[in-house]
């Protein structure tokens, strides 16, 4: 079967040359000026490297934005340990889309990241974690990792640089959603079952292996090359004071034309629909869920709203991966409940208590209120149980699930009372379970 | 070392720990301080996934769990807040909610931490209406162990033993989610020398010895010090008593000797309290009265004595100190020689069981008995304690007095027969392999007429006429006199020794 290919309706620097199909080999990528940015970082001191990305305010995009270069500077500087680098593409958030896209048409942004990324960390070694459902793009990050052998740009003196060694391997997940998360993912390298790490310690001090370790989304590495290349200003310039530069939002749902679509950040959602095509069908919208399965939904009359984590945590919410999820009038919120939390309880690792038996807890109710078994007493339990998880555990997976369902309740409680009035779903033309 | 403040009292912990385990070494966890906790044992590895040790730290917004937070100096603890009372009763009730309501038919009723965290953290009433989730239900994990798979919170203090303790890694928790299900390995079984620890370590009923289960409700038990005669480690032990019966074994923690655990082997010798005893006087074939046997011990004695006759004393490493000091003043007073000791061996391995399989083999040369295993006669008497030579080894004895505790096929062979009370049955030390004495205590009395064998000693002493030799047996008065003669029991005296024994030099 031929893998389905595809590029983002609008781009920026980023995948500016993503439906080239040269650029995703290393004759294409340096044409396009590739592998320009890591012979510049080279030229300078490891630490300068780190602090311009520091400066340049990139934030993590894999979900909770933390600061890429306040991330890198948790890393040892003394020490006698091999420090490993993890380009994190498990990419197992409901709703995301975007790091395959990265891996199928930019391998090479994503890998002069990683490399800028190891010099400025003094790391020798690098793992793309990928997740084994992406089976076309692992191959295409291995095929892009096999130029760079041989032209001798990886392995001893990277690019001509005596003693920056590093060597960067791809390695397949076998498909649980808590091995996105970055020390599940640290204990399903290693080859155990994919569990979190209780913290302290932390990867920096004990990551793969049990080695100094920092992982960052590919697409938060992908960022790197541009920053260096660009410069600090330029970057500062795109995008919103505290969230900088743009990311790929990823649209899905009731929308006309669903797809990638790379804009600054802080790009009002308004917006962001409007590349999408609009609403389907010239529906109204209901609700729209900014960022993966595991942030709360937006209600339609947010629709202003500037994408960046700064405007979303003033509504409740957060960006998390960019991934959109768009609902329009003719869907059941108590639906989204049950396949949400049904996620949820699926994917717990099953460590801590709360998460262990909350999600399963809560996924039983929203389906008895579905199917219009549910009593006024299911809607309070539900209500309480969101507080009872978040922030309780050993990673933030429960607070993934937490969210959501809180999230629902705030906005379209609604929906839930009348399943529980009526004892039946009042909205027959919503998607079938 | 850091000074940390836990609701409102100022206490000094050891630098570098973690919370609890700070506390604990103080010794201050559940009996000053209140922190509930499953998955954390202070001899296993942190898990930090029960999630029931969150405590408030001041100047950190989220709760923390107090088994994974180190100590800093000057950290502001707080353990019964509203946060922390909310959090605890949301953990239990997620707990509950898969967890059967079955404590009327629940062997571990009476000491569960679930149900005693639920009277004192959680809801008085269940708020789920889902049925519970069914799993397999008294199933055997091995030759020692039966789980019930409804029953485990999940916690795997069992699975981080087997694999941290023993390091054979039997069993695993099995798949994710709340399908998550505790399970051995296929193909394997739960079946290793200590596996039963398992059952002390479970918080719930879900594991549970196949001994124990089901023979008596826990709250009838009441839990007597002791310790393990097994081997020469002596591990700490409880004894569950009830209407003068031990109905099992439980560890005791000594750091310096066993910290929480004990051997499946150790643990099964309840039974020998029981099992097995030499419960009658005999002269050669027929039952005697105690005193008779007596009478004819000390009159063996008293020919062998005054017409030259050679005898011989052998000791017992199983017979405590005290009893041997009057064996020793007895051949002594008999012109005897040094008693013989013959000590059983086997396998040993690292961690707890030794090779020496008896609790006073220290004890005992440190006493002066010397080590024999060859033929004892020819003697006009063997005056023997235990049965750890074979009958062959008496050839050539005229007089054969044996006091024991079991039967043997020495009763057979022997003239004079005394039985004796076992260590449960009285008090006394036992020097371990490192040289720790420890005193073991009474923990039921003997169902038929026995005496301890110094008591047993002294009137033999007196039948045949010895000075010195009252015909009372005091162990008190005995151990206080080696720790004021014997150097190697100097300052080792039972009356002041506590349950944690002491090193002797």
């Amino acid at each position: 079967m031929t893998p389905v290919i595809t590029t983002p309706y609008v781009t920026n620097y980023l995948t500016e040359h993503f439906a080239d199909d040269g650029y995703r080999t290393l004759k294409g990528y340096e044409a396009k000026g590739g592998y320009q940015a890591i012979r510049k970082a080279l030229r300078m001191e490891p630490d300068d490297v780190a602090a311009a990305v520091k400066e340049s305010g990139l934030r993590g995009r894999g979900g909770a934005g933390f600061s890429c270069g306040l991330k890198w500077s948790f890393m040892p500087k003394e020490t006698d340990q091999m420090k490993v680098l993890i380009a994190n593409a498990d990419e197992s958030e409901p709703g995301s889309f975007k790091d395959r896209i990265i891996l199928e048409r930019g391998p090479h942004v994503m890998l002069e990241g990683i490399l800028i990324a190891a010099w400025a960390t003094g790391s020798s070694r690098a793992y793309i974690y990928v997740r084994g459902e992406y089976a076309h793009p692992a191959d295409c990050a291995e095929r892009a990792i096999e130029e760079l052998y041989r032209a001798g740009y990886l392995g001893r003196n990277c690019f001509g640089k005596k003693g920056f060694d590093v060597d960067i391997y791809v390695h397949r997940g076998a498909g649980a959603y808590i091995c996105g998360e970055e020390t599940g993912l640290l204990e399903s390298l290693e080859g155990k079952k994919g569990q979190p790490r209780k913290k302290p310690p932390f990867p920096a001090q004990y990551g793969a292996f049990g080695l100094p370790s920092t992982v960052n989304n590919i697409e938060t590495f992908a960022h790197v090359p541009f920053i260096i290349d660009r410069g600090v200003d330029w970057f500062r310039g795109i995008g919103t004071e505290k969230s900088t530069g743009t990311t790929i939002f990823g649209v899905s749902g009731h929308v006309e034309r669903p797809g990638l679509f790379e804009l600054p950040l802080g790009t009002p959602l308004r917006e962001i629909l409007g590349h999408a095509g609009g609403v389907r069908h010239g529906r109204a919208l209901k609700g729209v869920i900014p960022g993966g399965v595991s942030m709360p939904i937006l209600p339609a009359s947010d629709l202003d709203v500037p994408m960046a984590d700064e405007f979303l945590a003033e509504r409740g919410t957060h960006l998390g991966t960019g991934g959109m999820v768009v609902m329009d009038e003719t869907t059941c919120m108590v639906r989204v409940a049950c396949v949400v939390s049904y996620f949820f309880r699926d994917e717990s690792c099953g460590q801590c208590t709360q998460c262990r038996e909350g999600t399963g807890w809560m996924n039983r109710i929203c389906q008895r209120i579905e199917e219009g078994r549910g009593v006024p007493a299911d809607l309070e339990v539900l209500g309480d149980l969101p507080g009872m998880l978040e922030g309780q555990t050993i990673c933030a997976f429960a607070d993934a699930a937490a969210w959501p369902i809180g999230g629902l309740l705030r906005h379209f409680r609604d929906d839930f009372e009348a399943h529980i009035r009526e004892r039946k779903c009042p909205f027959p033309e919503s998607f079938e379970l | 070392m850091p000074k940390i403040t836990v609701d409102g009292t100022e206490y000094e912990v050891p630098e570098g720990k973690m919370m609890l385990q700070a506390l604990d070494d103080l010794g201050l966890l559940l009996t000053e301080i209140d922190i509930p906790h499953y998955c954390w044992h202070p001899k296993l590895s942190i898990d930090g996934s029960c999630r029931m040790c969150q405590v408030e730290v001041e100047g950190t917004p989220k709760l923390q769990i107090a088994c994974n937070t180190p100590v800093r100096d000057g950290m502001v603890i707080r353990t019964n807040t509203e946060q922390v009372r909310t959090a605890q009763r949301g953990v239990m009730e997620l707990l509950l909610i898969n967890h059967p309501l079955d404590c009327p038919i629940c062997d571990q009723a009476g000491e569960c931490k679930l149900q005693d965290f639920a009277v004192r953290y959680g809801l008085e009433h269940a708020r789920t209406r889902d049925p519970r989730r069914p799993a397999k239900k008294g199933t055997p994990l091995g030759p020692t162990i039966m789980l019930d798979q409804e029953r485990c919170i999940l916690c795997r203090r069992c699975v981080r033993f087997c694999r941290e303790i023993p390091k054979t890694g039997e069993i695993g928790v099995f798949a994710r989610g709340d399908h998550s299900l505790l399970e051995v390995f296929s193909g394997m079984e739960l079946d290793n020398p200590y596996s039963m620890n398992v059952a002390d370590i479970c918080p719930v009923g879900a594991l549970t010895t196949r001994d124990f289960r089901f023979k008596i409700r826990v709250w009838f038990l009441e839990d007597r010090e002791t310790v393990c005669n097994q081997c020469a480690n002596g591990c700490n032990l409880y004894a569950s008593v009830a209407y003068n019966k031990v109905y099992r074994y439980l560890p005791r923690r000594n750091d310096g000797v066993n910290e929480t655990w004990i051997c499946d082997y150790g643990r099964m010798s309840y039974r020998t309290i029981r099992e097995n005893r030499l419960d009658e006087p005999r002269l050669g074939r027929s039952t005697a009265t105690y005193s008779a046997a007596i009478r004819r011990a000390g009159e063996g004695l008293r020919q062998a004595r005054d017409s030259g006759g050679r005898i011989v004393g052998v000791g017992s490493a199983f017979a405590a100190n005290e009893d041997l000091f009057v064996l020793r003043q007895l051949l002594d007073g008999l012109s005897a020689g040094p008693g013989l000791l013959v000590v059983p061996t086997g396998k040993a391995d690292e961690l707890l069981i030794k090779e020496e399989k008896a609790p006073n083999a220290a004890g005992a040369r440190l006493l002066g008995f010397e080590e024999s295993s060859g033929p004892v006669g020819p003697a006009a008497v063997a005056l023997v304690l235990g049965h750890a030579l074979p009958a062959e080894a008496f050839e050539g004895v005229e007089t054969l007095i044996l006091i024991d505790t079991h039967r043997s096929p020495l009763v057979e062979r022997a003239d004079v027969v005394l039985p004796a009370r076992y260590f449960a049955e009285k008090v006394g030390t036992f020097v371990n392999h490192a040289r720790r004495i420890q005193r073991f205590l009474p923990v039921v009395e003997p169902v038929f007429e026995c005496e301890p064998e110094g008591q047993v000693l002294q009137r033999i002493a007196v039948a045949a006429g010895l000075d010195g030799f009252s015909g009372t047996y005091d162990p008190f008065e005995i151990s206080k006199r080696l720790a004021e003669e014997a150097t190697a029991f100097a300052g080792a005296e039972l009356g002041t020794l506590d349950d944690q024994g002491q090193e002797i030099p």
